[in-house]
């Protein structure tokens, strides 16, 4: 015991506001993954249910194969296509697009977006087609006897009980999504675990490999405290 | 009833609490006889536990699916004289250093280059290798980067905190590069391959092994580009007699030819020479 405690401190007096403040930077690029990825991807998602719930088939057909591939295949996998593939199968590098300036981490960056957008719309989409399945369709006749439009219906009825029925498998997904932005260290987004692996490969120190991990329990602490909030609220009409 | 069980419980406890002390007396003794010399812990095992990473030429499977390379042989070579069983683990070559102190492997034995932060968690055997970092280019670019000073402007990478960071940092044209540190040397080559850099510095023995095979085929090491070199070395546990007695062992393949002939065998007498001399 004495030893764990030895070791702590050795490490504590001196590098400890050092590594906080490096990873409080790393930090700030996971949370700007993760709000912008947030962001993005529920209007994109809220799009994808309905292209694959259509009764069009031009629309739905092509919008289920992307689902099911990107559903199929792992995160690392897709955020590697985005980040070499240009390159190597049509020649023209990430790196080097007009719109990032020479700026190989913007490159990156929005290239690892790219790829969390389209895994996590696909996600939430089935998340959202589920959700507004699950209303009867007693409500969208009720609404039509009251002259209500089909968007009206939608927007002003339908989606307040589906935001209810989602709220808990959003969550799950939410929280996950803050976890997950931990493998775009692979594509050198230097976020948090990045720049806790640079501690380890430079100084050869271990523990802020494992302090980041506190950094993600109080976030996910702070959502789940939200998301709870917006239970209640969401649930008062049902009691 | 309740009070004989009561009676019962706490007697329990006390025993309980007793057999706990005994164990941390008798944990403790065993604990630091080791400590006190690492070779007899690992001689008393019988085999050296070696971590590695599976790369070429270092420590890789041949066709046949047998474990071989240069650092293999080596390995097994020294493990032969000193009567100990050579067993080679696989780790995360970012925990290397726990996996050694926490005795999960008794050494590090993988092209490990010798550095001064690492001095602070290991002691490193003698050197046997020179581990030159070299620059990596698509071979379309071969006219364009032929020195330092061309790739001033150049987009590069290294894996992050390797002794190619380290080069390209120290050299007054690399440094002014726009530089971006990579999650590994093989994902540094990828991204080079796909044209993300223009220029990647990467451990020589990996570029020779890599560069020009494969998919690899575009790319070129630039050979009129000369960086800061660095050694390979064992490491071991602070403060283990193991480095002293593994140093002896290799002086004498070094006498004996066997390592020069090894480092033949493997493409690497270069390498071999300049850390060992002729």
């Amino acid at each position: 015991m004495y030893d764990i405690s030895n070791w702590l401190n050795s490490y504590i007096n001196e590098d400890l506001i050092r590594v906080t403040v490096q990873l409080w930077k790393g930090f700030g690029v996971t949370l700007s993954l993760f709000f912008l990825t947030l962001i993005l991807a529920i209007p994109l998602g809220l799009v994808l249910a309905f292209c694959t719930k259509s009764s069009f088939p031009l629309l739905k057909f092509p919008f289920r194969a992307l689902v099911y591939v990107i559903r199929g295949t792992p995160l690392l996998l897709q955020l590697m296509i985005v980040i070499y593939i240009p390159g190597i199968a049509f020649h023209s590098p990430i790196t080097k697009w007009g719109m990032f300036g020479g700026n190989v981490a913007r490159a990156y960056f929005f290239g690892a977006l790219f790829a969390f957008v389209i895994n996590y719309a696909c996600y939430f989409s089935e998340i959202f087609r589920g959700g507004i399945e699950n209303i009867p369709k007693g409500q969208y006749e009720a609404c039509d006897v009251l002259g209500m439009t089909r968007s009206e219906a939608f927007f002003k009825v339908i989606l307040l009980q589906v935001i209810r029925n989602i709220l808990a498998p959003m969550s799950n997904e939410i929280i996950t999504l803050v976890k997950d932005t931990a493998l775009a260290r692979t594509v050198a987004v230097t976020e948090i675990l990045f720049c806790a692996y640079e501690f380890l490969k430079v100084d050869a120190i271990i523990w802020p490999l494992f302090y980041t991990g506190l950094f993600y329990l109080v976030f996910n602490a702070v959502l789940t405290w939200l998301f709870g909030i917006a239970e209640k609220k969401l649930s008062r009409y049902y009691k | 009833m309740k009070k004989l069980l009561a009676m019962m419980l706490s007697l329990l406890c006390i025993f309980s609490l007793a057999a706990c002390t005994t164990d941390q007396t008798t944990d403790g003794s065993q604990g630091s006889a080791p400590a006190a010399s690492d070779y007899d812990y690992i001689a008393s095992n019988g085999k050296l536990v070696i971590g590695i990473t599976l790369y070429e030429p270092m420590n890789y499977n041949d066709e046949n699916g047998e474990l071989t390379g240069f650092d293999t042989e080596f390995a097994q070579a020294v493990c032969e004289k000193l009567g100990l069983e050579p067993e080679f683990q696989v780790i995360d070559w970012d925990m290397k250093e726990s996996e050694l102190s926490s005795r999960n492997i008794d050494c590090i034995w993988n092209g490990l280059t010798v550095t001064e932060e690492r001095r602070e968690n290991m002691d490193f055997s003698m050197s046997y290798l020179t581990n030159k970092q070299c620059v990596v280019i698509n071979s379309s670019n071969a006219d364009t980067y032929t020195d330092t000073a061309s790739l001033a402007s150049a987009m590069l990478s290294a894996e992050g905190g390797s002794a190619g960071e380290d080069a390209i940092l120290a050299d007054e044209s690399l440094a002014q590069a726009s530089y971006t540190a990579s999650d590994s040397q093989a994902s540094a080559l990828l991204a080079l391959k796909s044209g993300n850099y223009d220029a990647i510095v990467i451990d020589y023995t990996l570029a020779t092994a890599s560069a020009g095979t494969g998919d690899y085929t575009e790319l070129m090491i630039v050979d009129s580009i000369q960086l800061a070199n660095e050694e390979y070395a064992i490491g071991f546990r602070l403060g283990s007699d193991m480095t002293e007695k593994v140093n002896a062992v290799i002086r004498e393949l070094i006498d004996d030819g066997t390592l020069a002939s090894l480092a033949d065998k493997y493409d690497m007498t270069e390498l071999y020479e300049e850390a060992v001399g002729k």
